[in-house]
Protein backbone atom coordinates (compact mmCIF):
# COMPACT_ATOMS: atom_id res chain seq x y z
CA UNK A 1 0.00 0.00 0.00
CA UNK A 2 0.72 2.97 -0.37
CA UNK A 3 2.54 5.20 2.04
CA UNK A 4 1.38 8.51 3.49
CA UNK A 5 3.76 11.27 2.38
CA UNK A 6 5.19 12.60 6.21
CA UNK A 7 4.78 15.77 5.56
CA UNK A 8 0.86 14.81 5.42
CA UNK A 9 0.64 11.91 7.85
CA UNK A 10 0.38 15.05 10.93
CA UNK A 11 -2.12 17.13 9.25
CA UNK A 12 -4.44 13.84 8.36
CA UNK A 13 -3.77 12.09 11.94
CA UNK A 14 -4.99 15.74 13.36
CA UNK A 15 -8.09 16.00 11.34
CA UNK A 16 -9.32 12.08 11.62
CA UNK A 17 -8.68 12.43 16.08
CA UNK A 18 -10.69 16.33 15.53
CA UNK A 19 -13.27 14.39 13.50
CA UNK A 20 -13.29 16.39 10.64
CA UNK A 21 -12.07 13.46 8.19
CA UNK A 22 -15.24 12.24 7.75
CA UNK A 23 -17.10 9.42 5.64
CA UNK A 24 -15.19 6.92 2.77
CA UNK A 25 -12.17 9.31 3.95
CA UNK A 26 -12.24 8.38 7.39
CA UNK A 27 -12.25 4.67 6.86
CA UNK A 28 -9.35 4.70 3.85
CA UNK A 29 -7.56 6.24 6.52
CA UNK A 30 -8.58 3.66 9.27
CA UNK A 31 -7.29 1.12 6.24
CA UNK A 32 -3.54 2.64 6.44
CA UNK A 33 -3.42 3.50 9.72
CA UNK A 34 -3.36 -0.52 10.36
CA UNK A 35 -0.39 -1.39 8.08
CA UNK A 36 1.73 2.51 8.53
CA UNK A 37 3.33 2.33 11.71
CA UNK A 38 4.10 5.90 11.88
CA UNK A 39 1.14 6.86 10.61
CA UNK A 40 -0.65 4.93 13.80
CA UNK A 41 1.93 6.86 15.94
CA UNK A 42 1.16 10.36 14.79
CA UNK A 43 -2.36 9.43 15.33
CA UNK A 44 -1.81 8.42 19.02
CA UNK A 45 0.29 11.65 19.83
CA UNK A 46 -2.70 13.56 18.43
CA UNK A 47 -4.80 11.28 20.76
CA UNK A 48 -2.70 12.14 23.87
CA UNK A 49 -2.41 15.71 22.67
CA UNK A 50 -6.09 16.72 21.76
CA UNK A 51 -8.42 13.98 23.95
CA UNK A 52 -7.53 15.95 27.73
CA UNK A 53 -9.95 18.60 26.01
CA UNK A 54 -12.56 15.78 26.69
CA UNK A 55 -12.14 16.10 30.43
CA UNK A 56 -13.97 19.34 31.61
CA UNK A 57 -17.16 18.19 29.76
CA UNK A 58 -19.80 17.90 32.50
CA UNK A 59 -20.74 14.75 33.07
CA UNK A 60 -24.55 12.88 32.29
CA UNK A 61 -25.54 10.08 34.01
CA UNK A 62 -26.40 7.44 31.37
CA UNK A 63 -29.57 5.15 32.11
CA UNK A 64 -28.72 1.87 34.47
CA UNK A 65 -30.03 -0.36 31.17
CA UNK A 66 -26.79 0.44 29.66
CA UNK A 67 -24.43 -1.51 31.91
CA UNK A 68 -26.92 -4.40 32.21
CA UNK A 69 -26.95 -4.44 27.94
CA UNK A 70 -23.11 -4.40 28.26
CA UNK A 71 -22.84 -7.07 30.96
CA UNK A 72 -24.83 -9.34 28.56
CA UNK A 73 -23.06 -8.62 25.70
CA UNK A 74 -19.12 -9.25 26.93
CA UNK A 75 -18.94 -12.67 27.04
CA UNK A 76 -17.44 -15.24 30.02
CA UNK A 77 -13.98 -15.68 28.91
CA UNK A 78 -12.66 -16.57 31.70
CA UNK A 79 -13.48 -16.67 35.63
CA UNK A 80 -14.65 -13.84 37.88
CA UNK A 81 -17.88 -14.23 37.60
CA UNK A 82 -20.80 -13.25 39.47
CA UNK A 83 -22.81 -15.71 41.68
CA UNK A 84 -25.32 -16.81 39.74
CA UNK A 85 -23.54 -16.14 36.23
CA UNK A 86 -22.93 -20.20 36.19
CA UNK A 87 -26.31 -20.66 35.93
CA UNK A 88 -26.84 -17.94 33.20
CA UNK A 89 -27.07 -19.79 29.89
CA UNK A 90 -24.19 -17.32 27.99
CA UNK A 91 -21.67 -18.96 30.54
CA UNK A 92 -22.78 -22.29 29.64
CA UNK A 93 -22.75 -21.24 25.61
CA UNK A 94 -19.32 -20.27 26.29
CA UNK A 95 -17.92 -22.99 28.69
CA UNK A 96 -19.93 -25.58 25.98
CA UNK A 97 -17.55 -23.68 23.18
CA UNK A 98 -14.44 -23.58 25.40
CA UNK A 99 -14.39 -27.49 25.97
CA UNK A 100 -14.70 -28.27 22.50
CA UNK A 101 -12.00 -25.91 21.52
CA UNK A 102 -9.98 -27.85 24.78
CA UNK A 103 -11.29 -31.28 23.17
CA UNK A 104 -9.74 -30.68 20.13
CA UNK A 105 -6.60 -29.72 21.00
CA UNK A 106 -5.97 -32.91 23.18
CA UNK A 107 -7.41 -35.13 20.63
CA UNK A 108 -5.18 -33.29 18.15
CA UNK A 109 -1.97 -33.15 20.94
CA UNK A 110 -2.45 -36.61 22.48
CA UNK A 111 -4.14 -38.95 19.44
CA UNK A 112 -3.14 -42.06 21.50
CA UNK A 113 -2.51 -40.91 25.04
CA UNK A 114 -0.30 -43.75 26.96
CA UNK A 115 -1.76 -44.35 30.31
CA UNK A 116 0.44 -41.78 32.32
CA UNK A 117 1.38 -42.97 36.04
CA UNK A 118 1.22 -39.67 37.11
CA UNK A 119 -2.34 -38.83 35.48
CA UNK A 120 -3.49 -35.17 35.68
CA UNK A 121 -6.45 -34.11 38.03
CA UNK A 122 -6.62 -31.03 36.15
CA UNK A 123 -6.39 -29.42 32.71
CA UNK A 124 -6.54 -26.23 30.47
CA UNK A 125 -6.14 -25.00 26.93
CA UNK A 126 -5.27 -22.01 26.70
CA UNK A 127 -6.38 -20.16 23.49
CA UNK A 128 -5.93 -16.83 22.02
CA UNK A 129 -8.74 -14.40 21.54
CA UNK A 130 -8.87 -15.69 18.19
CA UNK A 131 -9.67 -19.21 19.71
CA UNK A 132 -6.43 -20.41 18.33
CA UNK A 133 -5.17 -22.85 21.38
CA UNK A 134 -1.58 -22.23 22.05
CA UNK A 135 -0.50 -23.72 25.41
CA UNK A 136 -2.02 -26.33 27.24
CA UNK A 137 -1.76 -26.58 31.50
CA UNK A 138 -2.15 -29.86 33.21
CA UNK A 139 -2.26 -30.28 37.00
CA UNK A 140 -0.17 -33.27 38.49
CA UNK A 141 0.92 -33.83 42.16
CA UNK A 142 3.11 -31.07 43.08
CA UNK A 143 3.39 -29.28 40.35
CA UNK A 144 1.86 -27.84 36.64
CA UNK A 145 3.03 -29.12 33.15
CA UNK A 146 2.90 -26.30 30.86
CA UNK A 147 2.58 -28.03 27.36
CA UNK A 148 3.38 -26.07 24.18
CA UNK A 149 0.68 -26.34 21.48
CA UNK A 150 2.50 -24.19 19.06
CA UNK A 151 5.71 -21.97 20.35
CA UNK A 152 5.51 -18.20 20.49
CA UNK A 153 7.92 -16.21 18.22
CA UNK A 154 11.24 -14.76 19.20
CA UNK A 155 10.42 -12.14 21.96
CA UNK A 156 13.59 -10.77 23.40
CA UNK A 157 13.40 -8.87 26.89
CA UNK A 158 10.20 -10.36 27.48
CA UNK A 159 8.71 -12.95 29.69
CA UNK A 160 5.75 -15.40 29.61
CA UNK A 161 3.97 -15.05 32.84
CA UNK A 162 1.61 -17.13 34.35
CA UNK A 163 -1.70 -16.66 36.38
CA UNK A 164 -4.35 -18.50 38.19
CA UNK A 165 -7.54 -16.76 38.18
CA UNK A 166 -9.74 -17.52 40.84
CA UNK A 167 -13.55 -17.64 40.92
CA UNK A 168 -13.11 -14.33 42.72
CA UNK A 169 -10.47 -12.05 43.41
CA UNK A 170 -7.29 -10.90 41.52
CA UNK A 171 -4.99 -13.45 39.66
CA UNK A 172 -2.46 -15.28 41.54
CA UNK A 173 0.91 -14.99 39.64
CA UNK A 174 2.69 -18.80 38.85
CA UNK A 175 5.80 -17.47 37.72
CA UNK A 176 7.28 -17.19 33.97
CA UNK A 177 7.34 -20.11 31.84
CA UNK A 178 8.97 -20.48 28.79
CA UNK A 179 7.59 -19.06 25.39
CA UNK A 180 9.24 -21.81 23.17
CA UNK A 181 9.13 -25.00 24.46
CA UNK A 182 7.37 -27.27 27.00
CA UNK A 183 8.16 -25.80 31.36
CA UNK A 184 6.88 -27.27 34.93
CA UNK A 185 5.72 -24.74 37.44
CA UNK A 186 6.58 -25.95 41.10
CA UNK A 187 5.84 -23.97 43.82
CA UNK A 188 5.80 -24.57 47.95
CA UNK A 189 2.14 -23.13 48.39
CA UNK A 190 0.70 -24.59 44.56
CA UNK A 191 -2.46 -26.07 46.31
CA UNK A 192 -2.63 -22.54 48.30
CA UNK A 193 -2.36 -20.65 44.74
CA UNK A 194 -4.52 -23.07 43.03
CA UNK A 195 -7.12 -22.66 45.69
CA UNK A 196 -10.71 -21.56 43.47
CA UNK A 197 -8.88 -20.86 40.23
CA UNK A 198 -11.43 -21.89 37.33
CA UNK A 199 -9.24 -20.22 34.64
CA UNK A 200 -5.42 -19.82 33.41
CA UNK A 201 -4.17 -17.05 31.38
CA UNK A 202 -0.75 -15.68 30.20
CA UNK A 203 0.42 -12.77 29.76
CA UNK A 204 4.08 -11.01 27.91
CA UNK A 205 5.34 -9.02 30.47
CA UNK A 206 8.87 -7.38 30.40
CA UNK A 207 11.74 -9.08 31.79
CA UNK A 208 11.22 -10.68 34.68
CA UNK A 209 8.05 -10.41 34.82
CA UNK A 210 5.10 -7.91 35.89
CA UNK A 211 6.06 -5.57 38.51
CA UNK A 212 2.38 -5.68 39.39
CA UNK A 213 1.40 -7.67 42.20
CA UNK A 214 -2.21 -7.28 41.19
CA UNK A 215 -2.20 -8.95 37.85
CA UNK A 216 -0.45 -8.54 34.43
CA UNK A 217 1.23 -5.45 33.28
CA UNK A 218 1.36 -6.80 29.71
CA UNK A 219 -0.74 -7.58 27.41
CA UNK A 220 -2.66 -11.39 27.68
CA UNK A 221 -2.03 -13.02 24.68
CA UNK A 222 -3.73 -17.01 25.69
CA UNK A 223 -6.33 -18.18 28.56
CA UNK A 224 -8.72 -20.65 29.18
CA UNK A 225 -11.15 -22.37 31.80
CA UNK A 226 -10.41 -25.46 33.57
CA UNK A 227 -12.01 -28.26 31.41
CA UNK A 228 -11.66 -31.26 32.93
CA UNK A 229 -11.11 -32.28 36.73
CA UNK A 230 -10.82 -36.01 37.66
CA UNK B 1 -7.18 12.42 37.98
CA UNK B 2 -4.07 11.63 39.70
CA UNK B 3 -1.06 9.51 38.13
CA UNK B 4 -2.51 7.04 41.46
CA UNK B 5 -5.92 7.08 39.65
CA UNK B 6 -4.57 6.32 36.19
CA UNK B 7 -2.45 3.47 37.60
CA UNK B 8 -5.80 2.11 39.56
CA UNK B 9 -7.97 2.71 36.20
CA UNK B 10 -4.77 0.72 34.19
CA UNK B 11 -4.57 -2.12 36.72
CA UNK B 12 -8.69 -2.43 36.52
CA UNK B 13 -8.29 -2.71 33.10
CA UNK B 14 -5.55 -5.24 32.69
CA UNK B 15 -7.42 -7.45 35.23
CA UNK B 16 -10.90 -6.73 32.84
CA UNK B 17 -7.94 -8.23 30.09
CA UNK B 18 -8.22 -11.30 32.14
CA UNK B 19 -12.03 -11.28 32.09
CA UNK B 20 -12.27 -9.73 35.43
CA UNK B 21 -16.06 -8.58 35.11
CA UNK B 22 -15.93 -7.13 37.90
CA UNK B 23 -12.86 -5.05 37.89
CA UNK B 24 -14.53 -4.07 34.50
CA UNK B 25 -17.42 -2.92 36.16
CA UNK B 26 -15.41 -0.87 38.39
CA UNK B 27 -13.97 0.72 34.62
CA UNK B 28 -17.26 1.35 33.88
CA UNK B 29 -18.40 3.05 37.28
CA UNK B 30 -15.56 5.63 37.40
CA UNK B 31 -15.97 6.59 33.64
CA UNK B 32 -19.17 6.39 31.86
CA UNK B 33 -21.13 9.65 33.18
CA UNK B 34 -18.19 11.29 31.53
CA UNK B 35 -17.66 9.09 28.16
CA UNK B 36 -21.39 9.34 27.82
CA UNK B 37 -21.45 13.23 28.18
CA UNK B 38 -18.56 12.95 25.23
CA UNK B 39 -20.66 11.09 23.06
CA UNK B 40 -24.09 12.88 23.28
CA UNK B 41 -22.82 15.59 22.62
CA UNK B 42 -21.35 14.10 19.45
CA UNK B 43 -24.55 12.48 18.60
CA UNK B 44 -26.71 14.67 20.02
CA UNK B 45 -29.26 11.96 20.76
CA UNK B 46 -29.99 9.94 24.18
CA UNK B 47 -30.99 6.67 22.27
CA UNK B 48 -27.52 7.14 19.82
CA UNK B 49 -25.49 8.00 22.70
CA UNK B 50 -26.60 5.15 24.66
CA UNK B 51 -25.79 2.43 21.79
CA UNK B 52 -22.85 4.19 21.34
CA UNK B 53 -21.38 3.84 25.04
CA UNK B 54 -22.77 0.32 25.13
CA UNK B 55 -21.12 -0.92 21.69
CA UNK B 56 -17.60 1.22 23.15
CA UNK B 57 -17.36 -0.22 26.30
CA UNK B 58 -17.94 -3.88 24.91
CA UNK B 59 -14.71 -2.68 22.46
CA UNK B 60 -13.02 -1.79 25.73
CA UNK B 61 -13.77 -4.94 27.31
CA UNK B 62 -12.66 -7.44 24.04
CA UNK B 63 -9.61 -5.29 24.08
CA UNK B 64 -8.64 -4.91 27.17
CA UNK B 65 -5.83 -7.08 27.47
CA UNK B 66 -4.29 -4.64 24.38
CA UNK B 67 -4.25 -1.38 26.28
CA UNK B 68 -1.28 -2.27 27.86
CA UNK B 69 0.34 -1.77 24.51
CA UNK B 70 -1.56 1.70 24.11
CA UNK B 71 0.56 3.67 26.01
CA UNK B 72 -1.57 6.33 26.42
CA UNK B 73 -3.63 7.27 29.56
CA UNK B 74 -6.49 4.80 29.99
CA UNK B 75 -9.06 7.60 30.04
CA UNK B 76 -7.52 8.80 26.47
CA UNK B 77 -7.64 5.33 25.01
CA UNK B 78 -11.26 4.61 26.36
CA UNK B 79 -12.17 8.55 25.19
CA UNK B 80 -10.84 7.36 21.87
CA UNK B 81 -12.72 4.21 21.40
CA UNK B 82 -15.95 6.54 22.23
CA UNK B 83 -15.36 9.61 20.34
CA UNK B 84 -14.37 7.31 17.08
CA UNK B 85 -17.42 5.37 17.85
CA UNK B 86 -19.68 8.37 18.24
CA UNK B 87 -18.36 10.04 14.36
CA UNK B 88 -18.89 6.28 13.34
CA UNK B 89 -22.55 6.40 13.83
CA UNK B 90 -22.90 10.09 12.93
CA UNK B 91 -25.48 10.37 10.62
CA UNK B 92 -24.25 13.12 8.18
CA UNK B 93 -26.29 16.36 8.45
CA UNK B 94 -28.88 15.08 10.51
CA UNK B 95 -27.82 17.43 13.48
CA UNK B 96 -27.64 21.43 13.39
CA UNK B 97 -24.95 22.26 15.59
CA UNK B 98 -26.47 24.49 18.80
CA UNK B 99 -25.40 28.20 19.03
CA UNK B 100 -23.49 27.19 22.38
CA UNK B 101 -20.11 27.33 20.87
CA UNK B 102 -19.07 30.66 21.56
CA UNK B 103 -18.92 29.40 25.15
CA UNK B 104 -17.70 26.46 25.42
CA UNK B 105 -14.38 28.41 23.23
CA UNK B 106 -14.33 30.44 26.22
CA UNK B 107 -14.63 27.04 28.96
CA UNK B 108 -12.06 26.30 26.84
CA UNK B 109 -9.61 28.38 28.37
CA UNK B 110 -11.20 29.12 31.51
CA UNK B 111 -8.29 28.88 34.27
CA UNK B 112 -11.15 28.82 36.97
CA UNK B 113 -12.24 24.98 36.51
CA UNK B 114 -11.10 23.63 39.37
CA UNK B 115 -8.79 20.80 38.65
CA UNK B 116 -9.78 18.78 41.09
CA UNK B 117 -12.90 17.83 39.44
CA UNK B 118 -11.32 17.11 35.98
CA UNK B 119 -11.25 13.51 34.24
CA UNK B 120 -7.67 13.69 33.63
CA UNK B 121 -6.31 16.80 34.91
CA UNK B 122 -2.44 16.65 34.17
CA UNK B 123 0.55 18.05 31.67
CA UNK B 124 -1.61 17.68 28.56
CA UNK B 125 -4.53 19.23 29.19
CA UNK B 126 -3.00 22.37 30.96
CA UNK B 127 -0.40 22.34 27.87
CA UNK B 128 -3.64 21.89 25.33
CA UNK B 129 -5.61 24.46 27.32
CA UNK B 130 -2.58 26.97 27.57
CA UNK B 131 -1.94 25.94 23.45
CA UNK B 132 -5.36 27.15 22.61
CA UNK B 133 -5.51 30.38 23.83
CA UNK B 134 -2.45 30.91 20.94
CA UNK B 135 -5.19 30.32 18.10
CA UNK B 136 -6.89 33.20 16.24
CA UNK B 137 -10.29 33.04 18.02
CA UNK B 138 -11.58 31.36 14.52
CA UNK B 139 -9.40 29.06 14.71
CA UNK B 140 -10.20 28.04 17.76
CA UNK B 141 -14.14 27.98 17.57
CA UNK B 142 -13.65 25.95 14.52
CA UNK B 143 -11.42 23.84 16.09
CA UNK B 144 -13.81 23.69 19.41
CA UNK B 145 -16.80 22.80 17.36
CA UNK B 146 -15.34 20.01 15.26
CA UNK B 147 -13.86 18.17 18.83
CA UNK B 148 -16.99 18.58 20.57
CA UNK B 149 -19.80 18.71 18.66
CA UNK B 150 -18.45 16.19 15.65
CA UNK B 151 -19.40 19.19 13.16
CA UNK B 152 -18.05 18.53 9.75
CA UNK B 153 -16.33 21.28 6.91
CA UNK B 154 -19.23 21.98 5.27
CA UNK B 155 -21.72 21.97 9.15
CA UNK B 156 -18.44 24.43 10.29
CA UNK B 157 -18.88 26.22 7.26
CA UNK B 158 -22.93 26.71 7.46
CA UNK B 159 -22.73 27.49 11.22
CA UNK B 160 -19.94 29.57 11.20
CA UNK B 161 -21.31 31.67 8.09
CA UNK B 162 -18.23 31.51 6.11
CA UNK B 163 -16.96 29.59 3.16
CA UNK B 164 -15.81 25.97 2.90
CA UNK B 165 -12.70 26.70 2.23
CA UNK B 166 -11.98 29.21 4.87
CA UNK B 167 -13.19 26.81 7.57
CA UNK B 168 -10.67 23.90 5.87
CA UNK B 169 -8.00 26.79 6.25
CA UNK B 170 -8.96 27.53 9.90
CA UNK B 171 -8.78 23.82 11.35
CA UNK B 172 -5.68 22.73 9.35
CA UNK B 173 -3.66 26.30 10.34
CA UNK B 174 -4.82 25.99 13.41
CA UNK B 175 -4.37 22.54 14.44
CA UNK B 176 -0.62 22.94 12.80
CA UNK B 177 -0.46 25.83 15.32
CA UNK B 178 -1.29 23.43 17.99
CA UNK B 179 1.66 21.26 17.24
CA UNK B 180 3.77 23.27 17.54
CA UNK B 181 3.10 24.94 20.66
CA UNK B 182 2.60 21.22 21.93
CA UNK B 183 5.63 20.29 20.76
CA UNK B 184 7.38 23.31 22.46
CA UNK B 185 5.89 22.03 25.61
CA UNK B 186 7.31 18.74 25.22
CA UNK B 187 4.14 16.76 26.33
CA UNK B 188 2.67 13.42 24.57
CA UNK B 189 5.60 13.28 22.27
CA UNK B 190 8.89 14.09 24.16
CA UNK B 191 6.87 11.64 27.02
CA UNK B 192 7.17 8.64 24.90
Amino acid sequence: MRRVPATAQHALAAEYVLGTLRGRARQRFETLVQDDRELANAVRAWEDWLTPLSERVQPVEPPERVWRAIEARISPRAAAAPAGFFSSLGFWRGLGMALTVALVALLVLFPSAPPAPDKATMVAVLATPEADPRMVIERHSGKLMVKMVKPWADMPNQDLELWAIPKDGKPRSLGLVAYNKDSEVRLPNLDEKLAGTVAFAISREPAGGSKNPDGPSGPVICSGPIARTA
Amino acid sequence: MTPETHQHLASLLARAGLGDRRAFEEVYRATHSKLFAVSLRIVRERQLAEEVLQDSFVAIWNHASDYAQAKSAPTTWMTAIVRNRSLDVLRRGAHEAEDVDEVMALNLVDESASPANDFDAGQDMHSVHECLKELEPDQRQSIALAFFQGLSHSELASHMRKPLGTVKTHIRRGLMKLKDCLVRHGTAEGRR
